[in-house]
């Protein structure tokens, strides 16, 4: 029952970073003739793989408004690893622990929630407070060294793949998309989210519970924050305090290009995952040829304003 | 129009309804009686408490002081999700409809027909679609397609959404604050017919406007406030458009009394 001009705003989106993914594939290939293999293409989507579930709980938590922005998701994939790990060698049954880094993403995820909502703090106030309070906590309970110790079985989910699909890709990233998709598509939760994030007051005065729905978003994306710590672990072996890394700024790259709109009530998931995609083949290409991290941030950066841009533009001929 | 007035049990009762904002006072002491199928209109210069008092109706604030009854018992509201219960629907000045949403979506928002499987709410989209194009009909919106998108239609049209959205609640009063403020002449008329629409069906309606032709054109029942106070009512067949204007300024006999006595 969407808006035909708003599906076409999201098939353009969808459109141009197909494009942009065709065309950067096409130059890099050109460029660097080897690149392409099944080899790269398990490893893009390995690396895809945390990016696209962090940028998933960010555009959530964008798409229910209120100037919402989850700037400690990256902080909560390092430190949900790390406590997870700790937890294990204190004595807790290896079992355990994925569980345990989803319980502890979407605690970390509901003191984000609980600022914004019962505090009312600004979210981006909130969540840079949140980032310093868990980046540094996740680098100080080792003194920033790692910890290894992951049992085999992790190992082997976490760096499977079936024809050259990266095991947690298919078996957490996509379906973690298709239920967010369904949910927000063909759900009243889903069309309560849209509400919120377009007007929060008309959303109030129909009765939609909007600060408990908020509070389950932050929670929501704390809780993919921990997924992601998970599949960091299962992948590289040991809980890294530095893991979740630039993951805020990522996602939030990932959001923008994806067509979800700052403001919130607009945008979609299939456009986000889209540009993950899209960001990691670019990033893996650059450093395949060489280039400068300098220059991969300042092509990221330009691909985002272009992609902006050419938004504004079809927003303002409808 | 107006004939069954006298009869009607009230179907809403005020009674010294008060509404202070710190050390100001935008309510004071106001009795009103509404009834169904009746429209009563609210004037009143600008800041003189109208919106005040209908949010106070509407359960979106709480009174200062006084007593709400409705059907002859008393109620609270502690938000506009109670006083929906209780039949009481609001269209606010600022419409409360979300432009991103299409009608069916937002004539329904909050209240989704909805199928639960595995505890989760997935829309009946079909049937509400029915549902909305059925209503946009007896009211005749003119408005063909219940899947358009809020954000495209006209200001008149985004009142009859907002108006089947009062009528989708099975709401028995309806509230509308200045729903032709920002409407040209034609949409105007429009919306004034689907005011006396919905008091045909037995709605009770109050409506606030500033314009004084379309007042006497649509309502049985005036009110007036001016500085948070009830100062005049007058059924529409005792009255002209000039004693209601000398209300409004303060010219009125009465007025001047009332304001004597403070
Ligand atoms: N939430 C609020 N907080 C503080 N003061 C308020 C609030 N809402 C209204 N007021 C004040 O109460 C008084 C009455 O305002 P109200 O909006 O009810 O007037 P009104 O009759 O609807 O005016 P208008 O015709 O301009 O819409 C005004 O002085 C206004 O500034
Ligand atoms: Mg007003």
């Amino acid at each position: 029952m969407i808006a035909l001009g708003k599906m076409r705003g999201q098939n353009l989106i969808l459109a141009i970073l197909a494009a942009l993914w065709v065309a950067t594939i096409i130059g890099l290939s050109v460029l660097s003739p080897a690149m392409f293999n099944a080899g790269t293409v398990t490893n893009i989507l390995q690396f895809s793989t945390i990016l696209s579930l962090v940028a998933l709980g960010q555009t959530l938590v964008i798409l229910s408004g209120g100037a919402g922005i989850d700037l400690s998701i990256g902080g909560t994939v390092s430190l949900s690893a790390m406590l997870a790990m700790l937890a294990f060698k204190a004595g807790m049954p290896i079992v355990l622990v994925p569980p345990a880094c989803i319980l502890i993403g979407l605690a970390l995820g509901a003191i984000n929630g609980l600022l914004v909502t019962k505090l009312r703090i600004l979210p981006l106030i909130a969540t840079l407070g949140t980032l310093f309070i868990y980046s540094g906590t996740a680098l100080a309970v080792t003194g920033g060294a790692a910890m290894s110790g992951v049992p085999a079985w992790m190992l082997a989910w976490g760096r499977g793949s079936i024809s050259s699909l990266p095991l947690p890709f298919i078996t957490i990233a996509l379906p973690a998309f298709g239920i967010a998709g369904i949910v927000l598509l063909w759900t009243a939760w889903g069309r309560w989210i849209y509400a919120m994030g377009f007007n929060e007051r008309s959303a109030r005065l129909v009765g939609i519970p909007v600060d408990r729905v908020r509070l389950l978003i932050y929670m929501i994306s704390g809780g993919l924050g921990g997924l992601g710590g998970l599949i960091s672990l299962a992948w590289l072996g040991s809980g890294r305090p530095n893991i979740g890394q630039n993951l805020e700024l990522e996602s939030l790259t990932a959001a923008m290009l994806g067509g979800v709109a700052i403001v919130g009530g607009r945008g979609g998931v299939g456009g986000v995952l889209a540009a993950v995609l899209l960001l990691v083949t670019l990033k893996t290409g650059l450093l395949r040829l060489n280039v400068n991290t300098v220059w991969q941030v300042g092509v990221v950066g330009v691909l985002l304003i272009a992609v902006l841009i050419a938004d504004r533009l079809t927003t303002h001929r409808r | 129009m107006g004939a069954p007035i006298a009869m009607a049990e009230p179907f809403l009762v005020a009674k010294g309804i008060t509404k202070r904002f710190g050390a100001l006072t935008a309510l004071a002491g106001v009795d009103l009686e509404i009834r169904s199928g009746e429209v009563l209109a609210l004037l009143g210069d600008n800041g003189a408490g109208k919106s005040t008092f209908i949010k106070v109706l509407a359960g979106a604030h709480a009174p200062s002081d006084g007593e709400l009854l409705v059907e002859g018992r008393p109620v609270h509201f502690a938000s506009p999700k109670d006083a929906a219960a209780s039949g009481i629907a609001t269209i606010f000045q600022e419409l409360a409809l979300s432009e991103n949403l299409s009608i069916a979506e937002n004539v329904f928002l909050g209240r989704e027909l909805k199928r639960s499987v595995l505890g989760v709410p997935f829309l009946r989209r079909a049937e509400m679609k029915k549902r909305v194009e059925d209503l946009l009909v007896e009211l005749d919106a003119h408005i063909s397609d219940p899947t358009a998108a809020v954000g495209s239609l006209s200001g008149g049209q985004r009142q009859a959404v907002a108006i089947c959205r009062a009528l989708n609640l099975n709401a028995r009063m309806v509230i509308m604050d200045e729903p032709t403020a920002a409407l040209a002449v034609a949409e105007t008329r429009k919306v004034l017919e689907l005011t006396r629409r919905l008091a045909a069906r037995g709605c009770a309606v109050v409506l606030i406007s500033h314009n004084i032709a379309d007042v006497f054109e649509v309502a049985d029942r005036m009110v007036v406030f001016r500085r948070g106070r009830k100062v005049g009512e007058r059924l529409r067949s005792e009255t002209t458009p000039e004693e209601i204007v000398a209300f409004i300024t303060g010219a009125h006999a009465d007025v001047r009394a009332l304001e004597k006595t403070k």
